[in-house]
């Protein structure tokens, strides 16, 4: 698997100034009081989202919209990647009911699908995978039904440790392989792609809808994406998201370029006709953006290939 | 005289840099316009103007950082146009 020998043109970075952004990039200004009652909820069950962390550009609409993406197990991280706002420090000790204080805000917001992701904690001897499915059982305690998306760490490819957050029986499982084959290192030095294609294998080859994403604009060519799709494609997955990264603090990464919405639905139109149940590219896709729909659609999907083997 | 500040556009977002001015001092302006387009690192929104008139004065060049409930501009409002915004 991979993107094959690098035969590819250098990449050619143009410097991106803090000027005028494409006019694709440009957002409604914001405001209503869900985003504040968001907020307060946030601070009063003292809860970390990586919607604020990571600086996103989609958190007033989704705050308004009354969702966020939890972020579990402190909110600073082990890794220090070079497209992350995400804090790197000695992260935090784990909180045992942070699981119950999702679970109280979710229900506080009405929510029926939560999506919980971490920082990675490589201190840990499992990766946090025990209290990431802590938190999954701690969740439905108060909300039965709850639909949990978990976005998780590659646990160093530790599959006893992927087998733990199965065992929790997440309705998602997704996992970013975050850009191409020849960018990994760049992008995600403590990272390794082909183990977090078999991490998602493995999760996929137990039954669960699985998931992963990618950053555009990082230098990376069509043929690239493509091969990317075809090895998760290969590794199981169901639900893809592709997005434009954007700088989110002076000192990450610089954007190469800014994908143009039409590039985006190649994108996306390529990667349905490889066999991706849902995807969703677009300049402000994010790995979390309008999950519960992904998750719909795998499961009508899932509905339908049952009926077709019955019948 | 009417003060377009800037407005609270997103959530966690304390300053922006003005990008570009649709507008020069002088120039006349409908309430709902696009006066200012202003960006973050992660996207870029238009402050509209507030009330019909003229563009008295502007107080910040592009390139610059303002604050949310900044001062971007004032604009001498066309009696009996004012609007609701």
């Amino acid at each position: 698997m991979g993107g094959g020998p690098p035969t590819l043109r250098p990449i050619v970075v143009q410097l991106t100034t803090r000027g005028r952004l494409p006019e694709w990039l440009r957002r409604p200004i914001a405001g209503n009081g869900v985003t504040e009652q968001v907020r307060d909820l946030l601070t009063v069950e003292s809860l970390h989202t990586v919607c604020q962390s990571a600086r996103c550009p989609n958190v007033s609409e989704c705050f308004g919209q009354g969702t966020a993406t939890f972020m579990i197990a402190g909110d600073i991280c082990t890794r220090s990647c070079s497209f992350c706002a995400v804090p790197h420090g000695a992260p935090l000790p784990l909180e045992t009911d942070e699981g119950a204080r999702i679970g109280a805000m979710a229900q506080a917001l009405r929510l029926d699908y939560v999506v919980v992701t971490a920082v990675a904690r490589d201190d840990l001897a499992d990766g946090g995978a025990s209290h990431f499915a802590g938190v999954i059982c701690q969740i439905r305690a108060v909300v039965p039904h709850m639909k949990v998306e978990v976005l998780v760490p590659d646990f160093q490819g530790r599959l006893q440790d992927v087998e733990t957050v199965l065992a929790a029986a997440p309705d998602v499982f997704n996992h970013n392989v975050e850009t191409i084959a020849r960018l990994q290192r760049r992008v995600r030095p403590a990272a390794r792609y082909e183990r977090s294609l078999h991490v998602l294998s493995w999760a996929s080859e137990r039954g669960c809808v699985t998931k992963s994403g990618i950053m555009v604009g990082l230098g990376e060519q069509e043929a690239e994406v493509e091969a990317v799709c075809k090895d998760l494609r290969r590794a199981g997955c169901d639900l893809l998201t592709i997005g434009q990264y954007l700088q989110p603090i002076v000192r990450r990464l610089p954007v190469a370029e800014f994908v143009t919405p039409e590039q985006f639905v190649r994108y996306r139109e390529m990667a349905l006709g490889l066999g991706f149940v849902h995807v969703a590219a677009g300049p402000y896709v994010r790995s979390s953006y309008r999950a519960s729909e992904a998750w719909r659609a795998a499961l009508a999907a899932r509905a339908l290939a049952s009926a077709e083997g019955l019948s | 005289m009417i003060r377009v500040r800037v407005p609270n556009i997103g959530e966690g977002i304390t300053d922006a840099t003005v990008s570009f001015w649709h507008v020069e001092e002088g120039d006349g302006v409908q309430a709902g316009d696009d006066m200012v387009e202003m960006a973050t690192d992660k996207a870029t929104f238009n402050i509209p103007a507030p009330c019909t008139g003229v563009v008295v004065e502007v107080f910040f060049e592009e390139g610059e950082s303002a604050k949310i409930g900044e001062v971007l501009a004032t604009i001498e409002e066309e009696a009996s146009k004012r609007s609701g915004l």
